[in-house]
């Protein structure tokens, strides 16, 4: 088991609505793995409490082998005083330097590289944000709608080349997308209001990867169960 | 930027000599009360020269203040922005020491220090010190969680990142400020030469004024507003060039 949350209880202080009420659920496996649910439920306040972000809540969250844990959001900026290039070759490690060029490659940000941030597409920038944080070191990556304003095409490719590259990582994706996380994850993470019992429901995607086909039969069932639960 | 800035501040001056002429001569006032333009013109000659020095003098004392005030900001702003008790005291006392009259102040400086170069910066400096202060506060302890979170979370986060962050962030409030705050050094130091001091353009207006000569006045105001203008327009050019070179374009 990699993490575990026990019977988690939170509200935000000063509020009287629970975010979460009991809240239990696992990851027993690396893999690219989805929180879903509708906007409010508490995606990016759960997201925050596992980084350590966001403390004094009740229950336990108990992680196994997982020491580095990163956040990363699809506002998130890099800073103006230097390019794409010279950002990325500051803030990667010396070990993880090699990676640099595939993940630019595959990311299609070879155009952006003598760019700064600011002159980028909104797409341009939410991939280079998930580029630098793939060069970190880390064993939990939780990628809060790191791919919006991604097309389709592109946001697949990027999600195969993680599958393929950290396959022993653990990835945390928030996304609204039904479809998308139904195709692309192994576990789904279906957080529901509070007033639900259980508040999370864990659901088996189609874990798509490179070369293996997509079940389209079993994808709307997935999709249709993904809906109910949440 | 600067034929603008000098036309604005010569339409304006002479507006007011207009003004001032309309007055003598719908009045009909006296040489002596308002000179006439004859004299002014007389006196720009023969002083001009004289207080041109006098004026660089305080323009020099002003600039050295200015530069002084924003050093000064900027290490107190750096530890203002923290949230220990220190900086939150500085805050607070910068808040309210802010809030009282640097002129009031200005006799007790003048008293312990004598009227010599270091009264005149010390009271420029403090005149434009604390609206600098204030903003360098505000913009420092504000954090661009978007940008900052990345280094928090990989834990590559300093105090010199932080502040490099915050401020590359606001260079525009920042530059604005600066430029802003330079005329108050400028009243600062004439402010400063006024009440006592033995140079500068503020001891020669002074003078003036006990020999209740209008016409040397004028001609101070008059090299006072282009040399505050030639400065105004250096640092509104130095702001546009790190706006350039280190902005977000």
């Amino acid at each position: 088991m990699l993490l575990e949350l026990k019977e988690l209880n939170y509200k935000y202080p000063g509020s009287v609505n629970d975010v979460f009420r009991d809240l239990s659920c696992r990851v027993t496996e690396p893999g690219f793995h989805a929180l879903f649910g509708p906007s409010g439920v508490g995606k990016t306040t759960l997201a925050k409490m596992i980084t350590g972000e966001i403390s004094g809540f009740g229950g336990e969250i108990s992680s196994h082998g997982m020491n580095k844990v990163l956040y990363t959001f699809n506002l998130e900026r890099l800073p103006g005083w230097s390019n794409i290039q010279e950002h990325l070759a500051a803030i990667t490690p010396g070990a993880n330097k090699e990676k640099i060029k595939e993940l630019v490659k595959s990311f299609g940000l070879q155009s952006c590289l003598h760019s700064r941030f600011a002159q980028l597409s909104l797409g341009q920038q939410n991939r280079t944000n998930l580029t630098r944080y793939l060069l970190q070191d880390f064993d939990l990556l939780i990628m809060d709608e790191s791919l919006a304003n991604v097309d389709e095409m592109t946001k697949e490719k990027i999600i195969l080349k993680i599958k393929t590259l950290f396959p022993e990582r653990c990835f945390l994706y928030i996304s609204h997308n039904v479809v998308e996380v139904s195709k692309f994850c192994k576990q789904i993470l279906v957080l529901r209001s509070h007033h639900k019992n259980p508040q999370a429901v864990s659901l088996q995607g189609q874990d798509i990867r490179d070369g293996r086909a997509l079940k389209k039969m079993e994808l709307e069932q997935r999709m249709l169960e993904i809906v109910n639960a949440s | 930027m600067l034929h603008r800035r000098i036309y604005q501040f010569l339409m304006i001056y002479f507006i007011g000599l207009v003004a001032l002429m309309l007055v003598k001569y719908s009045l009909n006032l006296s040489d002596y009360t308002i000179p006439g333009v004859n004299e002014i013109w007389n006196t720009c000659r023969r002083y001009s020269g004289l207080y041109l020095v006098a004026v660089l003098n305080t323009l020099a004392v002003a600039i050295l203040g200015h530069v002084l005030s924003i050093c000064m900001a900027t290490v107190v702003g750096i530890i203002g922005r923290l949230t220990i008790w220190i900086s939150s005291f500085i805050r607070v006392a910068a808040y309210n020491i802010q809030a009282y009259p640097i002129v009031a102040v200005a006799p007790i400086i003048f008293i312990l220090l004598g009227d010599g170069l270091s009264s005149r910066l010390l009271i420029a400096a403090m005149i434009c010190y604390f609206p600098l202060l204030l903003s360098f506060i505000g913009i420092l302890s504000e954090p661009i969680a978007e940008i900052e979170h990345f280094f928090e979370s990989t834990q590559r986060m300093n105090w010199r990142l932080q502040v490099k962050i915050r401020a590359f962030e606001n260079i525009h409030k920042l530059v604005t400020v600066i430029v802003g705050s330079a005329t108050l050094a400028m009243v600062g130091t004439i402010v400063a030469e006024f009440i006592a001091a033995n140079a500068g353009i503020g001891y020669s207006i002074r003078i003036a004024l006990y020999q209740s000569d209008l016409s040397k006045i004028l001609v101070a105001l008059f090299l006072i507003g282009v040399c505050t203008s030639l400065y105004l327009v250096f640092l509104e050019w130095l702001g546009w060039f790190i706006k350039k070179r280190f902005g977000s374009i």
